[in-house]
């Protein structure tokens, strides 16, 4: 009996062990965030289903909870996530102490001169994205003013930015209409009260489009314009929101950020500036099982298709059709390498808008 | 029953009471508490790694539950401890950073030194403040938490800032890092918690052995009383204030030379408001401190554990807010138990 028992628990720990396994492992913000951790986790848990393999999740405390979790997610898992910038040096610490397990790092960049061959990190073109909500954000504001709302100014974040001003400067300069921008930071990418305090205090200053690259403080930013325009409109449906915006000419409205925010508040958001997070995670998982699994940096941008813009499901129909296809056309440029979005600091006050003239 | 084993009594009951309580929420949630708490001891205490994981976490909470508990004993709510610590850990970065050339015996204990006295000035405001104008220190601590908040990330991504990554300084000097206790994996247990067993030893004496830390107390006990005993209030809060200070500016110190080796934006993390509730978990007895400290650290750590069985750390949370509850509402824990007393 009792060697009937080893022997069953001995099978049971063996099938146990051979399950592939993929851990994530997040920063503070957790799931939940309707953006980026949720983004990372939907690959996850695409790739994981299509393999038949386990598919778990961990959420950091503070800082000091990286390495500590990290490590215990190397222990038991084949694939471990670190997802988040701030999770560098962790990540690499760790990476090293386990070889034989694959790491992905998202939105990480390898500190210089550090290559494992076992961890593969994801960045994107975030300024693509950015690119995108700052063109339409100029294109559909009816004050002349527009809305940033960063969560901490860390590159990602910022590198949002700069597309968001680069690509309003593009509209502004091409159309000759003169778009002022507002920026701010939360300073934190969890409490959605912050993103909302912040998101009604541009309001309040004339603008009428925020940018809420925020993490799920933007949810919270989502919040107040939906209010403003439920406010202004008298409902909430989408039938009336599109056919006050249309007659009107005015709105208040947010753009959504990482992933597809849009159907958040159907009509307010106008559109969502999206990064490729879930097609990197489902790559991750999918290389590490099939043994194509190579380490390095992958940057991704619009080529790449790791940004771009939501397809604006709700609210395509109040923005002109003449603006969708400038952008079409503007796409195939940045692709072509003919127009270069700026990516950092220096390059944005340097950025002149080169000159572009529409085939149409 | 007398009022020193009360004082022990009421935080262990609370923990006992408050895993009972999150235990129905486990149960609610479609998990076994006996596994979920099972997981938790084993996160916490059940190997090397974990055992230097929760030491790395207790190290700054106790310093954090000091430096409020020092100011409750002096009459003062010190709600600063954050914005006190982040300066604390900046300063001393920005000193450490500069002493490659100094031989380890000076660069450490310089190190600490200029983050306390960068602590304690900074408290220093809000008890000035106070001494002079009769500004609260409550609210005066709090806008302080905010400005070193927002300082902070600015020096990090701006005169700080180094290369592409996490907002972050630039490393410390080798000579400015703690020498770790001991190596598991990636996981260093910093020899920063020797430190801060020293400064709770160091508080209990100064409280209760020196006539500072009566005067001190007095004035904590009934400002009036001591006036007329002849104490300067107004000195007596600033120097609680800048003591107060300059262990939360320690705790920032420590974090930077024990464990991060370099100062990051989001460094505290909260463990100045931590340092309120473990204050009051231990007594605002500096031995108390020390195990309300470590029982913080210990669960916070077990808690990452109890994810790999399916519990979100939440429940924790929980635990740590009833605890808080009873402690503070200690009458609540002394009826249930007295009146079972009186109905054997």
């Amino acid at each position: 009996m009792k060697r009937l028992i080893v022997l069953s628990l001995l099978v049971a720990l063996s099938v146990f062990a051979m399950a592939f396994k993929v851990i994530m492992v997040t920063d503070v913000g957790g799931l939940g965030d309707k953006s980026f951790n949720d983004g990372t986790w939907e690959g996850i848990v695409k790739a994981a289903k299509e393999i038949g393999a386990e598919y778990k999740v961990i959420q950091s405390y503070e800082q000091a909870d990286y390495i500590p979790n990290l490590t215990r997610a190397a222990q038991e898992a084949d694939v471990v996530f670190a997802v988040g910038f701030m999770m560098t040096d962790a990540l690499f610490k760790v990476a090293k102490q386990f070889p034989n397990v694959y790491f992905v790092g998202i939105d990480i960049v390898p500190p210089e001169g550090t290559s494992l061959p076992n961890v593969l990190c994801f960045v994107f073109k975030e300024e693509h994205a950015g690119f995108y909500a700052g063109y339409i954000a100029a294109a559909m504001t009816s004050t002349g003013k527009i809305g940033f709302v960063g969560g901490i100014p860390i590159p990602p974040v910022e590198r949002f930015r700069y597309g968001y001003e680069a690509g309003a400067k593009i509209y502004s300069t091409l159309h000759k209409k003169k778009v002022d921008i507002l920026r701010g930071y939360t300073n934190d990418f969890e409490d959605p009260k912050k993103g909302k305090d912040l998101t009604m205090a541009q309001y309040a200053q004339g603008a009428d489009i925020v940018f809420l690259a925020a993490g799920a403080c933007g949810n919270g930013g989502i919040e107040a314009a939906r209010e403003k325009m439920v406010a202004l409109v008298g409902s909430d449906k989408l039938v009336d929101i599109i056919d006050y915006v249309t007659k009107n000419n005015k709105g208040f409205f947010a753009i959504g950020v990482d992933v597809d925010q849009d159907y958040m508040a159907p009509g307010v958001v106008l559109c969502s500036a999206m990064k490729g997070i879930s097609m990197a995670s489902y790559y991750g998982v999918k290389s590490a099982w099939e043994g194509t699994f190579e380490g390095g940096l992958k940057v991704l941008g619009v080529k790449e298709s790791g940004a771009g813009v939501s397809p604006m499901k709700y609210t395509k129909g109040m923005i002109p059709n003449r603006v969708i296809a400038e952008l079409e056309y503007l796409t195939k440029l940045i692709k072509d390498g003919k127009l270069v979005i700026p990516d950092t600091e220096d390059a944005l006050k340097a950025f002149q808008v080169p000159a572009i003239t529409f085939p149409f | 029953m007398n009022q020193k084993l009360w004082s022990f009594l009421v935080p262990v009951l609370s923990v006992v009471v408050a895993l009972i309580i999150a235990s129905f929420v486990i149960l609610m949630i479609g998990k076994n508490p006996i596994t979920a708490y099972a997981a938790l001891i084993r996160g916490a205490l059940g190997s090397k790694m974990a055992i230097a994981s929760t030491i790395v976490k207790t190290t700054p909470l106790i310093l954090t539950g000091l430096a409020v508990g020092f100011g409750f004993r002096a009459g003062l709510f010190n709600i600063g401890a954050e914005g006190q610590m982040i300066v604390g850990a900046m300063v001393a970065t920005a000193f450490a950073i500069n002493v490659g050339w100094m031989p380890a015996v000076l660069a450490i204990p310089l190190t600490m030194l200029v983050g306390m006295v960068a602590g304690a000035a900074y408290a220093s405001i809000a008890g000035f403040l106070k001494a002079k104008t009769g500004a609260h220190e409550v609210v005066t601590t709090i806008m302080l938490n905010w400005i070193a908040d927002y300082l902070s990330s600015y020096v990090v991504t701006v005169p700080m800032g180094v290369g592409f990554g996490t907002p972050k300084s630039p490393e410390i000097a080798s000579s400015a890092k703690l020498p770790p206790l001991m190596v598991v994996q990636a996981t260093e247990l910093t020899s920063g918690i020797i430190v801060a067993v020293l400064a709770a030893i160091l508080m209990k004496i100064l409280l209760d052995k020196t006539s500072k830390g009566y005067e001190l107390k007095a004035a904590g006990f009934n400002p009036y009383a001591a006036e007329y005993g002849g104490i300067k209030l107004a000195d007596n809060i600033v120097l609680a204030m800048a003591i107060s200070g300059a262990l939360a500016g320690l705790a920032g110190t420590l974090e930077v030379m024990g464990v991060h080796h370099r100062f990051l934006g989001t460094l505290s993390g909260g463990k100045g408001f931590d340092g309120i509730s473990i204050a009051l978990i231990g007594q605002n007895n500096p031995i108390g401190i020390i195990f309300a400290a470590l029982l913080m650290g210990a669960l916070r750590n077990g808690s990452n554990e109890m994810q790999f069985v399916g519990v979100p750390k939440h429940i924790i949370m929980i635990v740590q807010a009833i605890i808080i509850f009873l402690v503070a509402a200690d009458r609540i824990v002394r009826a249930i138990f007295l009146r079972k007393k009186v109905a054997k």
